[in-house]
């Protein structure tokens, strides 16, 4: 495969620096190289090579002891992690260790984080949903947090750029709240999902259910294979049919011959010149030998992930930035959104008992925003809304554990399919607060020496009324498609759950109440660019990560015109 | 406590355990204790007994459960499950005449039949998490759920018996049951 650069040592100076290789560092990589810079990735932890660093990509349960759990004792440098449930011994690998990154939880904030090559990108769940001017204009409309600098028109050919490579899937629909994408074919609804679908459109005008958009490729792409619907997906996949920095953008980069790849090395601060006005490197430390080490750069992007990536700005001080390398406004570490995770509802379906699937589809069914899309649907109970993803399957042998029964014709019964299961879980917009925030603990450093992070946010009023609703909404369209057996569930997670973590370095047309302009460039500091979640200004109630990947293009082809302008 | 000790030792106290009983096992627990593994295996056979497909014990489902206890479980865990499976066995000796091994199929099957009545029930799951705050459901129905996933995920059940599909290729959401036949191992 790919043999990537890892001579780092032979220079200290780069055209470009890219802190962090996940989705969006990925494509920072990608773009730049690509433009001819000498680009140096700084990866906090080891190189996964596409393919030859999937150990577990193709076991069955009966493989491992544990027939896929993990241990208490692997599990217990991975206490954050293991309260999200998605983990276990064949992914547990690609999840970071928390006890090497400790961080204190004011209010309970699940923190997931991803220490190698590829960051998450390896893990996530490739929902990939364009924004809208809905999303653009909110918080202008409704007074919350400030103004984004951008609209649909900046972005829309940057996400159709990044769609045709990356390779999405999904059903064109024409709806103003969800602009199409540029598609593959999409992925096939059941039986079940088919009939509850039109049942719902029916009864309730303007909602509507389509297959959700995904980053998997339904027909091959640049050499790589369509999905094979074996939905092992967190352990790599041996197709490369979904969309991972290791399969797709840090392969392309490293085609160009500019990209130099540096892993084990935390970017522990931005270096600043005062007297040239801008930033000239990165401050190193090895995570091995803990040595630190300087390189250099014209220009730097941040793509640490968002929590990470304000960590790194927060630890950037100087005589100039006192409070945190372009903190003028004083909101550098505020406004830290997610979404809102696991409140729904879910029953039983009557019918097509003699109907199956062939596959496990990696990807389910999306109900769009209906709420305060229009003066048809404002509601005065919250602003902003909330979307549903959902499936529909035929239950298996795991039913079995509640049924009120044992002995072998139990035990027979269980090896055709049970009953045909649905449910819909809410994803609520959060509004940015300045209250929800990370702050540098300087009393309590990590084993590198640098301070530790204290995260203090919750979901509040807007976000609790929305998953009253959620709930609400859920159950009423189970019963009127329907199902049987109906229950409503709302998991009261806190924040971090969703693992949409957004907002903390956000761009603003104003420099005095937001930390970067309209093309992600720090606004006082104009050759750093921060283009992971942290520059978001608010966080809609679609997936976020395929904006995240059209936002750095955008910003890196600008940063690329800036250079060759002699304006960096 | 004596079940903390055989943690600490748990070859030895088995041997002195296996001398000390003519034990029904015919493979020595690494974790649980002797009387424990015992009440497991009765318990998964009679869960899941042979028929004309294999049964737990076939499929060795007690030793599975062994391991589960011994390295999912913290110490605090295990000692909870020692001390509920320890009830367990006074309950039915209290109720049947002696521990659950050495009851009757009828006292047995009498005996499942009200822990099934009287046992919480999982919540419904999304994406294999529970949905809603789970409740504890007691002893007797996570052994069953322990029973089910050591049983079906085990590779003769997982390849021989129900459908066995690792690369399906692409997704068809609509098919006859009928040319699938078992549910699907994965």
């Amino acid at each position: 495969m790919a043999n990537f650069n890892i001579d780092a040592k032979s220079n200290m100076t780069y055209d470009a620096i890219v802190i962090g290789s996940g989705i969006s560092g990925g494509w920072a990589a990608k773009e730049l190289c690509e433009k001819g810079l000498k680009t140096l990735v700084l990866e906090r932890g080891r190189l996964v090579e596409h393919i030859t660093d999937y150990p577990t990509m193709n076991n069955d349960p009966w493989d491992l002891d544990l027939r896929g759990a993990a241990s208490v004792d692997d599990m217990a440098d991975r206490q954050v992690v293991a309260r999200s449930g998605f983990v276990g011994e064949n992914n547990k690998h690609f999840y970071g260790k928390d006890s090497e990154n400790p961080y204190r939880e004011e209010k309970p904030f699940l923190w997931i984080r991803a220490n190698q090559m590829g960051g998450r990108s390896l893990l996530w769940g490739k929902q990939t949903y364009r924004w809208s001017d809905l999303d653009f204009e909110a918080n202008l409309k409704d007074g919350h947090g400030v103004d984004w600098p951008i609209r649909y028109k900046d972005i829309a050919p940057w996400y159709t750029h990044v769609e045709k490579f990356a390779g999405i899937s999904g059903q064109a629909l024409g709806l103003p709240q969800l602009p199409d994408s540029h598609f593959l074919p999409p992925m096939e609804m059941n039986c079940v999902e088919k009939d509850i679908k039109a049942r719902i459109e029916k009864e309730f005008p303007g909602r509507v259910m389509t297959i959700g958009r995904v980053a998997h490729l339904t027909e091959p792409l640049n050499g790589r294979g369509q999905c094979q619907s074996r939905n092992r997906c967190d352990r790599g996949c041996p197709y490369g049919a979904y969309f991972s920095s290791n399969a797709v953008t840090l392969p392309a980069a490293n085609a160009t011959g500019n990209l130099t790849i540096r892993p084990f090395s935390i970017a522990s601060e931005i270096i600043y010149d005062e007297e040239l006005g801008k930033a000239t490197g990165v401050r190193v430390i090895d995570s091995e030998t803990k040595e630190t080490v300087e390189y250099y750069a014209k220009i730097i992007f941040c793509n640490a992930s968002t929590i990470n990536t304000t960590q790194i700005l927060l630890n950037s001080t100087s005589n100039r930035f006192e409070n945190g390398l372009g903190n003028d406004s004083g909101q550098l570490g505020h406004n830290l959104m997610d979404h809102t995770y696991r409140v729904g509802a879910h029953g039983k379906f009557d019918g097509h008992e003699d109907k199956y699937y062939k596959g496990r589809r990696p990807n389910g069914i999306y109900i769009p925003r209906y709420w305060n899309v229009d003066e048809k649907t404002n509601t005065d109970k919250f602003v902003r809304g909330f979307g549903y993803q959902g499936r529909a399957e035929r239950s298996n042998w795991g039913a079995g554990a509640n049924q009120e029964a044992f002995g072998g014709e139990f035990k027979d019964s269980l090896m055709t399919p049970g009953d045909w299961e649905f449910f819909i879980t809410g994803f609520a917009e959060c509004l940015p607060n300045y209250e929800n925030k990370v702050y540098l603990d300087k009393d309590k450093l990590d084993q590198w020496g640098r301070p530790t992070l204290v995260l203090d946010a919750e979901f509040k009023e807007n976000e609790l009324a929305m998953n009253e609703q959620i709930q609400i909404d859920a159950v009423e369209m189970l019963e009127k498609a329907g199902l049987k057996d109906i229950v409503g569930f709302d998991n009261k997670h806190g924040m971090g759950y969703g693992i949409h973590e957004m907002g903390t370095a956000r761009m603003g047309r104003d420099p005095k109440t937001s930390v970067l302009n309209g093309n992600n460039q720090v606004h006082a500091v104009k050759n750093v660019f921060v283009t992971d979640g942290a520059c978001m200004t608010s966080s809609s109630c679609v997936n976020p990560s395929l904006t995240y990947m059209a936002i750095t293009a955008r910003a890196a082809n600008f940063a690329v015109e800036e250079l060759n302008k002699k304006n960096l | 406590m004596a079940a903390g000790s055989a943690f600490m030792v748990p070859s030895l106290f088995a041997l002195l355990q296996s001398c000390q009983e003519t034990s029904r096992l015919n493979w020595k627990p690494q974790f649980l204790s002797v009387k424990n593994a015992e009440l497991v295996s009765s318990l998964v056979d009679t869960i899941l007994p042979k028929t004309e497909t294999p049964g737990a014990l076939e499929m060795k489902v007690d030793m599975f459960i062994d391991l589960v206890y011994g390295k999912l479980n913290t110490k605090e865990g295990q000692e909870g499950m020692a001390a509920a499976m320890e009830a367990f066995d006074a309950k039915a000796k209290d109720k049947y005449g002696s521990r659950f091994a050495d009851l009757s199929p009828e006292d047995k099957s009498a005996m499942l039949k009200e822990e099934e009545a009287n046992s919480p029930k999982y919540n419904g799951s999304i994406w294999g998490t529970p949905a809603g705050v789970q409740e504890p459901v007691g002893f007797y129905r996570s052994l069953k759920s322990l029973a089910l996933w050591g049983y079906f995920s085990s590779e003769e059940v997982g390849k021989n018996i129900l459908t066995y599909d690792p690369v399906p290729g692409p997704y068809q959401g609509c098919i006859p049951l009928a040319d699938v036949g078992k549910t699907y191992s994965l």
